[in-house]
């Protein structure tokens, strides 16, 4: 803000949640061309340990790369990576205000009648991210491209690591799952895309019409096979208890919606091995968090209700899709 | 459950105590306060039963396993670290199992898993 003058921060609060990130709004007031400017924005900054590791550079630039285009997102405004000013990297972005992002609000009843809307919405959006040419949009910077046959073994290998780092104890189940992703390969990706990592209920924002006006949360966003980010949504665990795809609608139905705005396909025994693939990574991120807590980096509440909310969940997801339950 | 119960009630008075003095804002204190109600009702849930999953659990791992032996000490201090000792005993047998390509073995492994998992299951499980 070269111009600016008078600078000031109001009316900060924290927003709850954020396992990954603290996340503040706030209102900046300033004077600049001998007028009196205003506007809200978000604060997000790195917490001493987080449920998920990963540079803030890289979520910048995902959330930067889709601005004005047809996957909404908020403006990124700065990106601050030296600890000097706030103890820890950070970024401000926009607010966008009015909206809801809970899945539990969505889910409760109240919004039945557009539920459909939201579905029809959220894979139309994720169908336009996967269509993206990464090339085209500025983030081979920051965003490594692996081989179109070796983004399922990059990923794989990534979680398998983190999973042996993080684990407090054995996992037989998740190991088994993992013997038989390595054993049971999927086809080359058809395309590199940008992934978002994260793409499910409640990591959106949504309005009383069903129409979605941002989607955040980026911090896993990365290139690779855009299955994998379809497959996330299908990871038993974010059906919310309701049987459906996302908590919306049947999985096939959400597929079909994705295959027409991505014009891409998704081969269901590759479909399959991704949404295995994801739930492996959701308990890389379950037994991430609980070790966060374990070795004492961050011991807020956030970091222990994922681990026991969802670990044995997430074993349950897995046998599932592995036909065992 | 990971992380261990005793380190996060622990943990948890320490929040309640920071939550209550006066300064704290009302947002920050809505939502310490909502996750540690939510984790003490989890906590609550499992105490009961814990040690008498653990026993039933590492009985059966045993069995599968061919293991003599039994618990004798029934603090969860003691249970877990045999519990933990047997599962990794049954990887190591899963393993076994699929490279020896013996389907009745790796069913009756894939069997204790999943009653393994019913055991663990919470009233607030999405699945």
């Amino acid at each position: 803000m070269p111009g600016a003058s008078d600078v000031t921060v109001e009316a900060m609060e924290r927003i709850s949640g954020g396992a990954s990130r603290e996340t503040y709004r706030f209102r900046a007031t300033w004077r600049e061309d001998g007028a009196a400017r205003e506007r809200r924005m978000i604060l997000r900054r790195d917490p001493p340990a987080s449920l998920i590791e990963t540079e803030r550079r890289v979520e910048f630039a995902a959330y930067r790369a889709f601005h004005g285009s047809a996957v909404p997102v908020p403006e990124m405004l700065w990106l601050e990576e030296d600890e000097a000013a706030l103890d820890h990297p950070f970024f401000i972005a926009e607010e966008l205000a009015g909206f809801q992002a809970a899945p539990q609000m969505l889910l409760s009843g109240a919004y039945d009648a557009v539920l459909p809307v939201v579905a029809q919405r959220k894979w139309t959006i994720l169908g336009e991210i996967a269509k993206v040419d990464p090339a085209k949009v500025g983030v081979l910077e920051v965003m490594q491209a692996p081989p179109a046959d070796q983004c399922w073994r990059r990923e794989l290998d990534y979680w398998e690591s983190m999973l042996d780092r993080d684990q407090a104890e054995p996992l037989p189940i998740v190991r088994a799952a993992i013997r038989w992703l390595r054993a049971n390969p999927p086809p080359p990706a058809q395309k590199i895309s940008i992934v978002h990592g994260d793409y499910r209920t409640g990591n959106f924002l949504y309005d009383e019409a069903g129409e979605i006006h941002g989607v955040l949360d980026w911090e896993m966003a990365h290139l690779g096979d855009p299955l994998e980010d379809l497959a996330w949504g299908f990871n038993p665990v974010w059906a919310f208890g309701r049987g459906l795809a996302g908590g919306l609608v049947p999985q096939d139905e959400a597929v079909a919606i994705w295959e027409k705005a991505s014009g891409l396909k998704a081969d269901p025994a590759a479909l399959h091995w991704w949404i295995l693939f994801n739930c492996v990574k959701g308990q890389g991120i379950w037994v991430g968090s609980a070790a966060a807590f374990n070795r004492g980096g961050n011991r807020e509440p956030i970091m222990i209700y994922p681990a026991w909310w969802l670990l044995n969940t997430q074993d349950r997801a897995i046998l599932k899709v592995m036909g065992k339950l | 459950m990971n992380p261990e119960v005793p380190a996060v009630l622990m943990q948890l008075a320490g929040v309640v105590g920071r939550n209550a003095m006066p300064g704290v804002p009302e947002a920050e204190r809505a939502s310490d306060l909502g996750l540690t109600a939510m984790l003490l009702a989890l906590a609550a849930e499992v105490w009961d039963g814990a040690a008498q999953n653990l026993v039933l659990e590492n009985r059966a791992l045993r069995k599968l396993l061919g293991e003599s032996g039994q618990d004798d000490d029934f603090r969860l201090s003691k249970l877990k670290p045999e519990n933990d000792r047997l599962r990794a005993l049954l990887i190591e047998a899963h393993v076994a199992a699929e490279q020896a390509g013996d389907q009745a073995r790796q069913e009756a492994i894939w069997a204790e898993l999943l009653a393994s998992t019913e055991r663990r299951k919470l009233s607030v499980s999405l699945l």
